[in-house]
């Protein structure tokens, strides 16, 4: 950046419309954002959600024209489509099982499809997928919005959903034609987007996709029905793998060419087939990448000759300068490394699904260039915060796609691209720096829902950044939330990572730790109902249509949990195993290789276990809601002797429809998980260890560990409609508790009660992240003592051993108003389980659960009589 | 347990950052001196646990509680299920009940006990700077327990405010003052026959602890409680500031008024009666603020 000040962009926008700020706060911050930023959220809070296909194009045409396909495939495959797809559509819409016989035919169908599919194509996939790539990178469209500073397009509209026939896309086909009516979310599509995705893209893909290949690899043909379900397990890993941090600083220090000299140099000593497979695949990645870059350059020195306004014209220009540079070449200022970085992201989402992709630390990697420039005089701090905050704002142009039924479950369009600033480095000192405050103030100026901002606090944080921090998370939209390095970089040692590794840990997606540029964490892979599995114990390891056991000891009864618990984890591991390997074998991912470290030096491509480190995330969802059910059955059963284990689990699964009383007792004269009070956090962290204990027992394909996180999207909505009530006194269809967090309602004793009682749950085996939602009334952190109470929260819950936590702090008025109201909140973000969304994007049962989720606050000067019990 | 081993608490209240520096847990003593008319916690003035009942907790079409009272203080009538005069209080119902609509209110917590529960919020008071707030009802009147249990709590290192109505003989605090860290005085109004009314007792006493307390040179905060109409005219302003100023004091701490207590009034067998008072007009607290000024008294809200 020249030292001249910022251009003024005159913007339609410079007034933004009334209907869009609300309260004195929003009105505040908007007075003092730069214009151009200004201009820019107006432009994406305006854009419309649409459906991306070019990746889906592209690649089709690809491997159409180019990898040699088989006439017998070619004969079967469009018969056995047509009469899936009818399967499809019905069991998608009632959730009803397709016949056993059913699936297996079509799982025969599929290995055939698989064998000669595979020895027609003659080389290997990975080959073929980075000439895919490169096909798709030579011809994208390349679009620059007004405005931007940063520019690069993560898919071909501004706010765009792509869909991945390669991976799962195949699960939208049943919706395709009401994705822009539909209530929840709608997606704009044109009819010729839905006409050829229907009747050209996915029948192509119906043989070789994931979706349909991991049938052939699962060793239960019924995997799919119990995907269907959705009552007990849900597996994501069909939609793709991403979630992870990839090396965005080895391209800023060497560029693609010396990434491309260093799998040059490895192909030398290519030891087998297989392994020379994949350096050539990587060699055509980066060249790819490299001539992505040069595309660009041509592509601004040419807009600049067509613009007439001098300022954006100079802009171009220099655009054109940048990317003569990067991301082939090391970046060798402040904005090259911003721009590198875009980049490169975007690169990698024409490989990779939109869930979950990470910028790690970004203040680290880009401090150097900050402070060089600074020095010598090339950018301002008022310029560096327009470029990051033009940064921030194409990191919100991604939405992920999905159908009606995966948006119960992953409610709130976020793909979850984390950045993660402050905490120590690998020696222990703080890497806390100019530009962590740079990024928060303009997320501060930006405030959409995406990157996903996460703050990683330890006991010699730089204080105003931890003010700043906590400053930025109060005035609304969840972000940052914080992390604790002192409890989790233990968690991330545990998985058998290296402690200055893990020191080095950065955020990937919603809230789970990974280690970023050396790790392929599969974070987001499995999601388990805990309470389901209490369920099934209840009945004897059946469902709850049968008759409910009795138990003579809360230890009987402990013992057949866990071997419910046992019984689920393997189950969803069998699959996600079988998914996993459906990746290894037909979509490795080249590209994303070159940026994860281990990977050249093992010859192995991410999905094959290449990394350094290799590990799965799965999450159990529903901890409080377990922890607050042995609780009561301790107390109502063992302890006051009321009534008998079967007899609670009766009135539970009639839904208390006869014994209101007994419901009302549990929920209201029971110490429930949140409260603080002893026996329900126990209970939450024996569940805990259990579920952990049972996560690590399994090994992923990649040979990497099992990873136990509590962490759920909106799992908890989806498992919690699909369960019956809970002797905690939750009734049937409600949602689960979120997280680690309480159920609504159970920590009504304050927020460093529920804190506290989170600590306790929390251990060290959490390798996979966990999510506290912590919902704080605005006028309680008002002002800067405000500000000092919320840090105060944060750094007391993490002195007692807390990991995570991240607070809604918004006006229970402001919610209901948009939910009245949305047109007037087009720019509302809150937080979800882990990540932030605007609160028009969710469907109205996750709305109802974010108002009623227990609003904390001090009782002010008057102490309510409270006639819960607490213990 | 006896009582001698413990006292009465109706309530412990954490996360609360508006009674002393950071976060803090306060506990409520049961019993108190006075009985101001606008008392905010009705269910604290009296040394004995009382009854509750919420009639909007109670369940449509339950009567379990009515058989459990032997003392025949409870009928089907609602909402005044409870006949206050017959009740003895013995807890025999409150078990039952399934939606925690009847409670007592009080119950005999030992040392040991309040302590573990204090001791809970520890890594906040460690964050913030905070503590515990003795509060009530009077805890002076508690005095015999907090000599045993303050060195306790010291032990701990915990900062302790105390907030009192100094309406007993100083004798009574002095013993405390060495494990007190912060004293919150409340003084409501200046003249003894307004006083009295006010709290049904004059403020002699009050005074007197007052001064001897600032004698001590204990660190005291002076607090006033603003009861809009009863005592935050031109008058009383003038008298309090004037006392204050002949002790030395040269700041107060406004509290400003509150009317939520009136809900629970019918909720409990008290004789305390609704005031009405409604919020004063925006700007009352900030003339307020100036009224002190003139009289060379810096108060804040
Ligand atoms: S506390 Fe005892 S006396 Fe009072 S209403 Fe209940 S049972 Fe009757
Ligand atoms: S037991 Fe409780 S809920 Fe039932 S009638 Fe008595 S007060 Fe009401």
């Amino acid at each position: 950046m020249s030292s001249a000040p910022a251009p003024r962009i005159s913007s339609p926008f410079a007034h933004a419309p009334e209907t869009r700020e609300h309260g004195r706060a929003r009105e505040a911050r908007a007075a003092g954002r730069p214009q151009r930023l200004e201009a820019l959220r107006n432009d994406l809070l305006a854009a419309p959600y649409t459906l991306c296909t070019q990746k889906a194009e592209l690649l089709t045409e690809y491997f159409r024209d180019h990898v040699p396909a088989d006439p017998l495939v070619g004969a079967l495959a469009p018969l056995h489509f047509a009469l899936t797809r009818r399967g499809l559509a019905r069991s998608l819409a009632s959730g009803a099982p397709q016949p056993l016989w059913q699936l297996r035919a079509s799982r025969a169908l599929q290995a055939l499809y698989a064998r000669r599919l595979d020895a027609a194509a003659g080389e290997p996939a990975v080959l073929h997928h980075a000439r895919a790539l490169a096909h798709i990178l030579e011809r994208a469209p390349l679009r620059i919005y007004e405005h931007e500073l940063v520019v690069g397009n993560p898919s071909s509209q501004r706010i765009g959903a792509p869909i991945h026939p390669d991976l799962g896309g195949i699960l939208m086909l049943p919706e395709l034609e009401r994705l822009a009516t539909r209530a929840v979310n709608p997606i704009a599509s044109t009819e010729e987007q839905r006409r050829r995705l229907a009747e050209e893209i996915f029948p192509f893909w119906f043989p070789r996709s994931i979706q349909s290949r991991v049938a052939v690899l699962a060793p239960d043909a019924g995997l799919a029905n119990a995907l269907l379900r959705g009552d007990r397990f849900v597996l994501t890993q069909f939609a793709g793998i991403s979630h992870v941090t990839p090396d965005y600083p080895a391209v800023l220090e060497r560029g693609f060419e010396g990434i491309l000299e260093q799998v040059e140099t490895a192909r030398r000593t290519a030891s087998t087939r297989e392994q020379a497979a994949f350096f050539d695949a990587a060699a055509i990645a980066a060249r790819a990448a490299i001539a992505f870059g040069a595309r660009w350059s041509e592509h601004c020195a040419q807009a600049a000759t067509r613009q007439i306004v001098p300022q954006r014209a100079a802009e171009l220009r220099r655009l054109a300068g940048v990317f003569a540079q990067v991301p082939a070449r090391p970046a060798r200022s402040f904005y090259e490394a911003v721009q590198s970085t875009l980049l490169t992201h975007v690169i990698v989402h024409q490989e990779s699904f939109q869930h979950g992709v990470s910028f790690g630390r970004i203040d680290r990697y880009l401090q150097p260039h900050y402070e060089r420039d600074l020095a010598e005089g090339r950018v301002t701090r008022e310029e560096a915060i327009e470029i990051l905050g033009s940064f921030l704002g194409k990191a919100a142009e991604l939405l992920p796609l999905f159908n009606e039924m995966a948006t119960e479950y992953f409610s709130g369009l976020s793909s979850a691209s984390g950045i993660t600033l402050g905490g120590i480095d690998e020696e222990g000192r703080d890497a806390t720096n100019e530009v962590s405050l740079l990024v928060l103030e303009a997320y501060d100026h930006m405030r959409l829902r995406q990157p996903n901002l996460h703050a990683r606090l330890h006991a010699g944080s730089a204080p105003g950044f931890v003010r700043l921090a906590h400053d930025v998370v109060k005035r609304g939209g969840g972000m940052p939330a914080f992390f604790s390095d002192e409890a989790v970089v233990p968690a991330i040692e545990n998985l058998g990572i290296a402690t200055r590794h893990a020191r080095d840990y950065a955020i990937v997606g919603c809230v789970e730790w990974g280690v970023p540029r050396r790790s392929f964490p599969a974070a987001g892979a499995c999601f388990l109902s805990l309470p389901a599995a209490l369920v099934r114990a209840l009945h004897g390891g059946a469902t709850a249509d049968a008759a409910p056991v009795s138990f003579d000891s809360m230890e009987a009864l402990v013992a057949a949990l866990r071997r419910e618990i046992e019984a689920l984890v393997a189950e969803a591991a069998a699959g996600n195993d079988a998914i996993e390997r459906a990746h290894a074998r037909w979509r490795p991912t080249p590209l994303l290789s070159l940026l994860v470290d281990g990977c050249i030096a093992s010859g192995r491509d991410v999905t094959e276990g290449g990394a350094r480190y290799d590990s799965t995330g799965m999450q159990g969802v529903g901890l409080a809601d377990v922890a607050d059910s042995l609780a009561a059955i301790e107390r109502l059963v063992f302890d006051e002797k009321r009534t008998g284990v079967a007899a609670l689990i009766a009135a539970a699964d009639a839904d208390f429809a006869n014994d209101a009383a007994l419901q009302r007792r549990l929920e209201e004269r029971l110490p429930r998980y949140g409260c603080d009070a002893g026996p329900a956090e126990a209970w939450a962290k024996r569940v805990a260890q259990i579920y952990c204990d049972a996560v690590r027992e399994h090994r992923n394909p990649r040979a990497g560990p099992y990873a136990p996180g509590f962490w759920t999207m909106t799992t908890h909505v989806g498992f919690g409609r699909r369960l019956g009530a809970l002797p905690s006194g939750r009734r049937a269809g409600r949602p689960l508790s979120d997280g680690v967090s309480p159920s609504n309602g159970a920590d009504h004793r304050g927020p460093t009660a529920s804190l506290l009682a989170a600590a306790h749950a929390q251990g060290p085996l959490t390798g996979n992240g966990l999510c506290l939602n912590e919902k704080i009334e605005p006028w309680f952190v008002e002002g800067e003592a405000g500000t000092a109470l919320l840090a105060d929260l944060t750094r007391g819950y993490f002195r007692a051993g807390g990991m995570q936590v991240q607070y809604n702090i918004v006006d229970p008025a402001v919610l209901l108003d948009a939910k009245a109201h949305p047109e007037r909140h087009r720019d509302l973000v809150v937080r979800i389980s882990g990540y932030s969304a605007y609160f028009n994007d969710l469907t109205e049962e996750m709305k109802d659960d974010i108002i009623t989720r227990t609003l904390h606050g001090g009782a002010g000067p008057i102490r309510p009589v409270d006639g819960r019990a607490c213990g | 347990m006896t009582q001698d081993d413990g006292a009465i608490v109706f309530d412990v209240q954490r996360f609360s950052v508006h009674d002393g520096p950071g976060i803090r847990t306060i506990v409520f003593f049961k019993g108190c001196a006075l009985a101001c008319a606008w008392c905010q916690n009705p269910e604290a003035i009296r040394a004995a646990p009382e009854i509750y009942y919420d009639d909007e907790r109670c369940l449509a079409g339950c009567a379990r509680c009515i058989d459990r009272c032997r003392d025949g203080a409870l009928g089907d009538r609602r909402p005044k299920r409870v006949d206050f005069a017959r009740c003895t209080a013995c807890g025999a119902c409150v078990d039952d009940c399934p939606a925690g609509a009847l409670r007592i209110v009080g119950r005999t917590w030992s040392a040991r006990e309040l302590l573990t529960e204090v001791l809970r919020d520890r890594p906040f008071y460690a964050s913030s700077g905070g503590g515990i707030t003795l509060s009530g009802g009077e805890p002076v009147l508690h005095a015999e327990f907090l000599t045993r249990w303050l060195p306790l709590v010291k032990r701990e290192g915990l900062h302790v405010v105390l907030e009192t109505c100094g309406a007993y003989p100083f004798a009574l605090l002095e013993p405390l003052l060495e494990w007190v860290d912060l004293v919150f005085f409340d003084v409501k109004a200046a003249d003894a026959e307004r006083h009295r009314t006010l709290t049904g007792k004059t403020n002699d006493q009050i005074t007197q602890t007052l001064a001897l307390l600032l004698r001590r040179g204990a660190a005291v905060e002076v607090r006033m409680p603003v009861v809009p109409g009863r005592n935050d005219d031109a008058e009383n302003v003038a008298q309090t500031a004037k006392m204050l100023g002949r002790m030395g004091v040269g700041r107060v701490t406004l509290l400003p008024y509150n009317h939520l207590w009136e809900a629970k009034l019918p909720r409990l067998g008290t004789q305390q009666r609704p005031l009405g008072i409604r919020p004063p007009p925006g700007g009352h607290y900030e003339e307020l603020v100036r009224a002190f000024a003139g009289h060379g008294i810096a108060a804040s809200t």
